[in-house]
């Protein structure tokens, strides 16, 4: 088969990236320049975004069986792109002061975009293994970034050996599952899912697939490594690792997976939804009384993904709905939440302990106020994004009589508001014991501004969508309608 | 013209948020131009707006401004959306007019106040919730309001927080209240679940076709509305807040517990007006509560020593009046007498503020004395207060809607002689504790000396208010004088018009009882005059000798309300609260705390930082599924 | 020559497969953990060279060949990992990357 020219247009947005990601490469080669990097790669991710509107344009979506670009895929995209963008702009002002060179960094902040948005466009396993593996390299090499940092290697450690092994797994799967229908296509792992029937293999073989899927996507029994990544890795990493990597891997899921909702009694379904409730239980809980706010928010990942997980399994065009305006609501709070630490973070290491937020709401009121809405969203306030989300998915939840998941949400949502309400305490209540500001003063970062103005932005984002969220649900609607639901 | 109703409440939104982001960087100067300057640009789009409105109404003489759906979910819509009629329009203009006038008050009023901004930033949100809740067209929206000024009112009751005396008042008013919006609520839920909607006009429709008149679910749906204005209006029972909210600065005194939040339970009735017709016993238990208010309230009025405190009183007593018009289907002259009260009752604040802040704090009346001639703007124009508040004749507003109100009380048919009589009496009281505080304030030898003396910010609001205190009330002359009625027949375009169909009824539309009235206020005038000027040392004597001082006492304490919950309630409450703290209850608390850190406990423990059992737990996993899938 | 049916072929793989798992389980130095990561990765590819057998098509080597420049890049990388590793943690044990817990 040949690949027109029409074709490239299709995938633009793909090329977009890559380009970049070698000019990055090239200009590294000849000018070591901080700001350089940096523009050509907001100029990528923003070229990345603009070509979005090329593709959108042509009427033919399918390029080769392996990617299809289309409204749900550039959607995704386009949403990968903007966390990408958020996540250098707050990579500009935390690697000034590193103490290696920067450059290669957004080199492999691109190509791992390039993965996520391979990803989000898949419907062949060869493009799902080939774009799960960009992002997982690139990922490798951004959490070692600090390589000074005994944590970073530690964390680059655990996640390369987890990663490793549950691809290999994923891969077994793929074998198995091509093994017994002998096609690679999303259409036919979904035709799998919904007439599974005896075929044990093929369901050994989903049930392998689940395991490279629920590594990234850091749901129980795979989510071990997410505390030690996320504590280890820079700030900025770990923002990116907690959105654009688990984000592009559910996209997919919703692509291939999505018909597991309408048999209820099958394995998969019994196994998602344990794994759901699983999540939910065991991210609330192991965050309760963590001293660590990088863990704190890695522990409150993993329950919110156990969420997304509830939506994902309540059926319908409502499903899709609930899981694309949480997902975007979890993009905004949690590129905030660990934007904040990036902003508080002084140039040895990162702000993670409780106690570098005592007192926040007097000694940077503006950084207080950001993570206070961040965590009231988090927990599912009235009047945030997060409130919207979570009301979405228990509509969808308790229409689809998934009382099991629904009544956890709900219980473990309360256990959620306890160290939530903690961390906001300890930024605002002085504790009588306490004379002046806190052990640990945090001097102003420099870049910090153009973080901080990020950091309003989102936030604003989190507000405005909380109380007129509208537009955003009928923009999802719009893009999950393109999926054949069953 | 009528689109620009949205920026009525969406100018002092902006004004809170702008003073929210540049707190730290404004100074006193740009405070108070961003805090009154909002309001007096929402006071422009309400002239505006309502002005257009009442020279050329919309069809069907409202108008309906849906701004967005708040989210459209499974069926459940709610919406921010903004109604606009005779009633809200009243209340509209009293909002921001004297909320304009109130602002430029406070600019001076609080300038030497380090909490300057802060005062300011909370005002305008009050205003905020306040024009929210009257503006509202559904009733969720409305409680956003409800409860957006009931938090003001907390934080600006206790604005100065250093003492704790004034905190324990916030609390106080808020624990109060919230019995009052318990009620509300429940009120709302009833209505959701027996009519479907809370949209304020397709709610009242279908009440009215589906509810039969002096049905059950009418009368508790109206008494549970009753409960929530009760509370908010502070009336009988929940009447204990307002008295010790005055430890607030005076212009939230003038402001919010006076003007408008104190008059939300009127605008709630006023409001739902088709239930309270439904509900027979409900509107008498309305004028009940209204009458025993209004004679509770005057009576302690009289004997107390705090300028404000007297003039919290008055207010209850007041708005005792407006229930009281309210109960007995005389909707159009609870509303008419709202609207002179907002008037003369925060022009009576803004001049106590004056005079407490000359006389560098003092707040009791008997130290006062001999301001006539200090303070002769202030004199003036707390004279012209005070006699609106005793309905002097023919010449303030406060006559023409008191005398309308009473006049109801005897000629519709829900009226009868004996509230008649008790709004006769509250009128002989009020004329006396009104002009008590003249007498003592402003006559006689001064006890204190005038340190500080306000200047046109403060005092131009005062001579604003007390010309409105007069030329409002020619807004509705009685029939038996002329046939000039405008603001009767702008109401009635939203309300029922007030049907004279008692047996007094003739007697009531007369001149005879107007008659009645005029005796009654000159009497009390020049009776209050002889207590307190000549025979002043002759009144204390009497009020401090052995029978009648524990009645003052007894009205001092407010008839013993706070004496009363102190025993019935708080305590009780605080003795079970202590004898159960090892109880069942708290076993189960306790056990759900447990049982969360255990789990927490073990799963942590779980985390062991060895890459291995990692792979170990991972592995473990999948084996436990395929497992499943095998054997299955 | 007999052609290898598609079952045998895969318990081959599954049995490649477990012998890397168990030893990623129970080795401690860092090289052998990745030299088993990289047995789990060959054992699934041989499942797909099977499986692109029983349906006579070439996609199964095909990914085949994906898989192998994968594991080459992540080794690539995770050696690097390693040289690192062993610089702080003063050997290739990785147990002793306990530091993160809880």
């Amino acid at each position: 088969m040949t690949v027109t020219w029409g074709d490239l247009l299709t995938v633009s947005p793909l090329i977009a990236l890559t380009l970049a990601a070698v000019a990055v490469m090239l200009a590294a080669a000849f000018f070591r320049s901080h700001a350089l990097a940096l523009g050509i790669t907001l100029g990528g991710l923003a070229a990345a975004f603009g070509t979005l509107f090329v593709a959108a344009s042509r009427a033919e979506r399918d390029v080769t069986p392996l990617v299809r670009m289309d409204a749900y895929a550039l959607l995704f995209i386009g949403l990968l792109a903007a966390a990408a963008a958020v996540v250098v702009l707050f990579s500009w002002g935390y690697l000034d002061r590193f103490r290696v060179h920067p450059e290669e960094y957004y080199v492999l902040l691109l190509t791992a975009t390039l993965g996520g948005a391979t990803l989000a466009a898949s419907t062949h396993f060869a493009s799902f293994f080939l774009g799960l593996e960009i992002l997982s390299v690139s990922l490798y090499g951004l959490i070692v970034y600090a390589v000074y940092r005994d944590e970073a290697v530690e964390a680059a450690v655990k996640y390369l050996v987890l990663a490793g092994a549950t691809s290999a797994f994923l891969v077994f799967g793929m074998a198995l599952v091509y093994a017994q229908t002998g096609t690679m296509t999303a259409a036919g792992v979904s035709d799998l899912v919904a007439g599974l029937g005896d075929d044990v293999v093929a369901t050994i073989g989903l049930v392998m697939l689940l395991v490279g899927i629920g590594f990234k996507l850091a749901v129980v029994p795979f989510h071990m490594w997410t505390p030690d990544v996320y504590e280890g890795a820079p700030a900025p990493v770990t923002a990116y690792v907690a959105t654009v990597s688990k984000g592009a891997v559910f996209a997919l899921l919703l692509r291939f997976l999505l018909p597991v909702s309408s048999d209820q009694g099958s394995t998969v379904f019994l196994a998602l939804t344990a794994v759901a409730i699983a999540s939910m239980v065991a991210g609330n809980l192991l965050a309760l009384r963590q001293d660590n706010v990088k863990r704190i928010l890695a522990y409150s990942s993993i329950a919110h993904l156990g969420y997304l997980l509830v939506a994902f399994l309540a059926t319908g065009e409502r499903a899709g709905l609930a899981v694309g305006f949480y997902l975007i609501a979890y993009f905004a709070t949690t590129l905030a939440a660990f934007g904040v630490v990036t902003v508080l973070s002084p140039p040895d290491r990162d702000a993670d302990r409780i106690d570098d937020y005592r007192g926040l709401g007097s000694r940077r009121p503006v950084p207080a106020a950001v993570f206070t809405v961040v965590l009231l969203s988090l927990a599912g306030m009235p009047l945030t994004m997060g409130f919207i989300g979570k009301f979405v998915i228990v509509t969808a939840g308790s229409g689809a009589a998934l009382w099991a998941m629904v009544i956890v949400l709900v219980a473990t949502s309360t256990i959620g508001l306890y160290y939530y309400t903690r961390l906001i305490v300890a930024m605002y209540v002085r504790r009588r014991d306490e004379a002046g500001p806190a052990a640990t003063p945090l001097p102003a970062a420099p870049g910090g501004t153009l973080g901080v103005s990020v950091l309003g932005v989102l936030t604003l984002f989190l507000l405005v969508f909380g109380v007129y969220p509208q537009p955003l649900l009928r923009l999802v609607e719009h893009a999950v309608s393109v999926l054949p639901w069953p | 013209m009528l689109s620009l109703l949205w920026l009525i409440p969406a100018l002092p939104a902006a004004g809170f948020v702008l003073l929210v982001l540049l707190n730290r960087r404004l100074g006193r100067a740009g405070a108070a131009w961003i805090g009154a300057g909002s309001v007096g640009l929402s006071m422009l789009a309400a002239l505006l707006v309502c002005g257009s409105f009442i020279v050329s109404p919309p069809a069907g003489d409202a108008c309906r401004q849906v701004l967005w759906t708040w989210m459209d979910v499974a069926g459940f819509t709610p919406a921010i959306g903004f109604y606009l009629d005779a009633v809200s329009v009243v209340w509209v203009l009293v909002i921001t007019v004297v909320g304009f006038l109130i602002h430029l008050y406070s600019t001076e009023h609080m300038e030497h106040d380090e909490g300057f901004t802060r005062f300011f930033t909370y005002l305008n949100l009050f205003v905020f919730s306040m024009l929210v809740l009257v503006l509202a067209d559904n009733l969720l929206l409305l409680y956003l309001g409800w409860e957006g000024v009931g938090l003001c009112s907390y934080l600006l009751i206790a604005f100065w927080q250093k003492d704790p005396q004034n905190v324990y008042s916030g609390r106080k008013a808020f624990i109060v209240t919230r019995v009052g919006d318990t009620a509300l609520i429940a009120g709302l839920f009833l209505l959701l679940t027996q009519l479907g909607t809370l949209e304020i006009q397709p709610l009242l429709r279908a009440a009215e076709q589906t509810w039969a008149p002096d049905s059950t679910v009418a009368v508790v749906a109206a008494l549970l509305i009753l409960g929530g204005a009760v509370g908010k209006s502070a009336q009988v029972p929940l009447q204990t807040w307002l008295p010790d909210a005055m430890a607030g600065p005076s212009p939230v005194s003038a402001l919010i517990h006076a003007a408008t939040m104190v008059t939300a339970g009127v605008y709630l009735i006023a409001r739902t007006t088709p239930l309270f017709e439904l509900a027979g016993d409900a509107r008498l238990a309305v004028a009940l509560v209204g009458i025993v208010t209004l004679l509770i309230a005057g009576f302690s009025a009289l004997v107390q020593h705090d300028l404000k405190r007297a003039l919290a009183y008055s207010t209850i007593s007041q708005i005792g009046y407006m229930i009281l018009a309210l109960g007995v289907s005389g909707w159009e002259a609870g509303v008419f007498h709202f609207g002179t009260h907002a008037f003369f009752k925060a022009l009576l604040f803004l001049g106590a503020g004056v005079v407490i802040e000359a006389l560098a704090g003092e707040h009791d009346i008997f130290k006062m004395g001999g301001l006539a001639r200090k303070l002769p703007a202030v004199f003036v124009t707390f004279t012209v207060g005070a006699a609106a508040l005793a309905a002097l004749p023919f010449v303030t507003n406060g006559f023409y809607s008191k005398d309308l109100v009473i006049s109801t009380t005897l000629g519709t048919a829900d009226g009868n002689v004996w509230l008649y009589v008790g709004s006769i009496l509250g009128a002989f009281v009020t004329t006396l504790y009104s002009f008590r505080l003249v007498w003592v304030v402003f006559f006689g030898e001064a006890h204190t000396e005038v340190t500080r003396r306000p200047r046109w910010r403060q005092t131009m609001p005062l001579w604003v208010l007390a010309v409105f205190s007069i030329i409002t009330g020619f807004l509705w002359l009685p029939a038996w004088i002329g046939a000039f009625h405008p603001l009767e027949d702008f109401l009635d375009t939203a309300l029922p018009p007030i049907e004279w169909t008692g047996r007094y009824a003739h007697f009531a539309e007369s001149a005879g009882a107007a008659f009645v009235i005029i005796l009654i206020v000159y009497g009390g005038i020049f009776l209050s005059y002889l207590l307190w000027v000549p025979w002043r040392r002759g009144t204390h004597a009497f009020a401090a000798s052995p029978v009648v001082r524990p009645l003052a006492a007894f009205w001092l304490g407010g008839w013993g309300f706070d004496w009363l919950y102190e025993r019935v309630f708080v305590r009780p409450v605080k003795w079970f609260a202590h004898w159960a703290r090892h109880d069942l209850v708290d076993y189960v608390v306790d056990g759900i705390a447990w049982v969360n850190l255990a789990g927490w406990r073990t799963l942590s423990a779980g985390q062991t930082g060895r890459l291995r059992s990692y792979v170990a737990v991972a592995g473990f996993g999948v084996v436990l599924v395929l497992a499943v899938v095998v054997l299955r | 020559m007999a052609s290898v049916s598609l079952e045998h072929a895969l318990i081959l793989a599954a049995i490649l497969f477990a012998i890397g798992f168990a030893g990623l389980l129970t080795r401690r130095n860092l090289i052998v953990v990745l030299a088993c990561i990289e047995i789990m990765l060959n054992a699934a590819g041989l499942a797909f060279v099977a499986a692109g057998a029983r349906w006579g098509q070439a996609d199964g080597q095909v990914m085949f060949l994906f898989v192998l420049a994968m594991a080459g890049a992540e080794v690539a990388v995770g050696l690097a990992i390693a040289i690192r590793f062993r610089q702080s943690l003063k050997g290739l044990d990785v147990d002793d990357a306990d530091r993160m817990r809880g």
